[in-house]
């Protein structure tokens, strides 16, 4: 072979291999592409919902309360009649059967709704109001346009009696969308139009902030301990292999070691996070030991030898320089560590997070839910409008862990020192 | 004459199973230069981190023998190692100052070892230090920038103004001009000059010419064995043993 030929070789293999570089990142990108507009286009519209305005006439003979009542009072006073009475004359209905689906177009919690409008304004008896009612889900989907309405009657949840009321409405300007407010502050409900990832919020932070108190104490004295003080024997050895070994546990693991000692034995309530976030601490500790390790061993030894050099003890050229200098890689490899704490679903499901809770846990020892597992509860369910939910949690559930990701990035550069 | 400061006696140092120091005996005086020369892997780094127990810091590092500073054994496992490098300081062949301002830099030492109680205490300590380095009017408006954003000689004297912080009696130095260019070389040499008054300084050099200019001292390694020790100008000029002449003639090495 020539000398031109070989270069020709070497310039080809290298252009090669630019075109194989260049395919797989536009491959990777067209998938992350597909991800991302499919939950956007199922999500985005769960942060909205659809209101039917009504009038509601406080009617001082279908309510037995005053103006200026006290607020117990109003919460106990009985909103059924006047409800269903501001529900019936949205539309004309003729039978029994009729009147039903009418109703049904509203939300089960339209009675709470009014209710809670009387206790904001309270002086309504005998006026007239216009309120905005939530619809129900069906309403909801259809307004959405994810509801198909060319099947026939019998295959479809909404009548035709239902469309006709819909069209009509529609077409006096009496639908509207508002943001979905319960959607960030309800728990889980059956009623697709009122479950919301409230109680999962609260349930997560929890999770997380115990397992952050937990987990980054502990991790960050025991990588200073090993990469600092801990001899380099065969049992130091060991540990480290172990703890490599254990990042790589699958997660579920932990589930089943947290349901044995915390649920079983311990007797921990279950489904609360407190239990989760010790289950989780127990799987993020040595996903954090591994960068925190990595960043002590990123100082560079000399700073070390300067430090011991002028007559600091091995604790002080630790703590008063390796310590401080790993600091940036430590926050951010915990950051990380959290943020695959945050999706982490089967240890949870394991310790009985699934659990159907409606409630928003007012501290980490009540029954609670979680991101993750809101997202595989609301995908198993059947209903149309659970479908915009999961997509709209994921999409929550995402922009958590990409702040997350964000912060240990700005972490990372913000404080890291440069040697020479 | 002045007396001898450091005593090595059978000095074996090992590594593992290997030896890098075979039986050194050798006495370094107080307020001269000693230059320790020979080729790469002979020992002069090791035999000078025994000085200040820098070995300690190397796990399978294990070191027999005596070493004395004024009559008071130093390679005693009781002996306080923090005490030791409070007396013995050391300059390294890479500058290595600590990522934080100038000012912290020199202060750190002192005020570990409880040296300046207040801040004028430091201001002065830090001052004097910086002056002694021949650094001060380099870096006196910017005692707050980072240390680490000087030139490679600057930082070198600032990592000796940071070994005199703590007044020690004795400095070692691991090759402090390897990294420098011939300038910054010069400077330091100089400053070496002037330093000896005060202290008793060890350096490692791989420049015959660095170890004629600087040292009144040289010590020859070769392999792990100290070879010849003498009067710097009897090394160099009329050296007793042969591996010695071949060295200084750059022969080998």
């Amino acid at each position: 072979m020539t000398k031109e030929q070989r270069l020709k070789k070497r310039h080809a293999a290298e252009k090669r291999f630019r075109l194989y570089g260049l395919t797989s990142i536009l491959v990777a990108l067209v998938f992350v592409l597909i991800l991302v507009n499919n939950i956007f286009s199922k999500g985005s519209s769960a942060f909205m919902k659809t209101v039917i305005n009504v009038e509601v006439f406080f009617d001082p003979e279908l309510i037995e309360i005053e103006n200026g009542a006290p607020e117990e009072n109003i919460r106990e006073a009985d909103f059924y009649d006047i409800t269903i009475e501001t529900l019936l004359k949205a539309y004309p209905a003729k039978n029994l059967d009729e009147e039903n689906e009418l109703i049904d177009l509203f939300t089960t919690d339209a009675e709470i709704e009014i209710k809670k409008a009387f206790l904001e304004n309270n002086n309504l008896i005998g006026k007239k109001i216009n309120l905005e009612i939530t619809a129900s889900d069906d309403i909801d989907q259809l307004h959405k346009g994810n509801y198909p309405r060319n099947l026939p009657e019998d295959r479809r949840r909404i009548s035709n009696f239902q469309l006709k009321i819909y069209d009509n409405l529609l077409k006096n300007n009496k639908i509207n969308k508002n943001f979905n407010n319960y959607f960030f502050n309800n728990g889980d409900s059956r009623d697709p139009e009122l479950a919301g990832i409230g109680g999962a919020l609260v349930g997560s932070f929890y999770s997380i902030i115990i397992c952050l108190l937990l987990a980054f104490p502990v991790a960050v004295l025991a990588s200073i301990y090993l990469e600092e003080f801990a001899p380099k024997n065969k049992i130091t050895d060991f540990i480290e292999i172990n703890i490599n070994n254990l990042a790589a546990v699958p997660s579920i693991v932990y589930g089943l070691l947290a349901l044995q000692i915390l649920l079983a034995t311990i007797q921990l309530p279950r489904s609360t996070p407190l239990v989760a976030g010790i289950t989780l601490a127990l799987m993020t500790l040595p996903r954090i030991i591994i960068p925190c390790r990595a960043s002590l061993k990123a100082v560079p030894p000399s700073i070390r030898e300067g430090a011991l050099a002028v007559g600091a003890s091995k604790f002080q050229s630790v703590f008063h320089h390796v310590v401080p200098l790993s600091l940036p890689g430590t926050l951010s490899g915990t950051i990380i560590g959290l943020a695959q704490a945050l999706g982490e679903t089967a240890p949870l499901i394991l310790i009985g997070m699934v659990a159907f809770v409606v409630d928003i846990p007012s501290t980490p020892i009540d029954p609670s839910s979680s991101l993750p597992v809101q997202v595989y509860l609301w995908s198993e369910s059947a209903e149309r409008g659970f479908v915009e939910k999961t997509s709209a949690t994921i999409m929550m559930l995402l922009s958590f862990l990409i702040v997350m990701n964000f912060i240990a990035v700005y972490l990372r550069q913000k404080f890291e020192k440069r040697w020479n | 004459m002045s007396e001898a400061k450091i005593k090595s006696n059978n000095l074996n140092v090992f590594y593992g199973d290997k030896q890098a120091l075979f039986d050194v005996n050798l006495d370094l005086n107080e307020k001269e230069v000693t230059a320790l020369i020979g080729p790469s892997g002979c020992g002069k780094s090791t035999f000078i981190r025994c000085i200040n127990r820098m070995n300690d810091v190397i796990d399978i590092c294990k070191v027999t023998g005596n070493i004395e500073i004024d009559g008071v054994e130093i390679n005693d496992e009781n002996l306080d190692v923090v005490s030791l490098r409070e007396r013995v300081g050391m300059v390294f062949q890479k500058p290595n100052p600590f990522p934080k301002s100038i000012y912290d830099n020199i202060s750190y030492g002192p005020k570990i070892h409880g040296k300046g109680e207040t801040k004028s205490e430091l201001d002065e300590i830090v001052e004097r230090s910086l002056k002694k380095a021949a650094l001060w009017e380099e870096v006196k408006d910017r005692l707050d920038e980072p240390g680490t954003g000087l030139s490679g000689g600057q930082q070198q004297r600032l990592c000796i103004a940071r070994a005199i912080s703590v007044n020690p009696e004795v400095i070692l130095m691991d090759e402090p001009c390897s990294a420098l260019d011939p300038i910054a070389t010069a400077k330091i040499e100089e400053l070496i000059d002037e330093l000896k008054k005060t202290y008793t300084i060890v350096i490692v050099t791989h420049s015959m010419a660095q170890a004629v200019r600087v040292s009144q001292k040289t010590g020859f390694f070769h392999l792990g064995k100290l070879i010849e020790v003498g009067k710097t100008e009897k090394i160099f000029k009329n050296p007793d043993n042969k591996m010695t002449q071949d060295y200084i003639t750059g022969r080998f090495g």
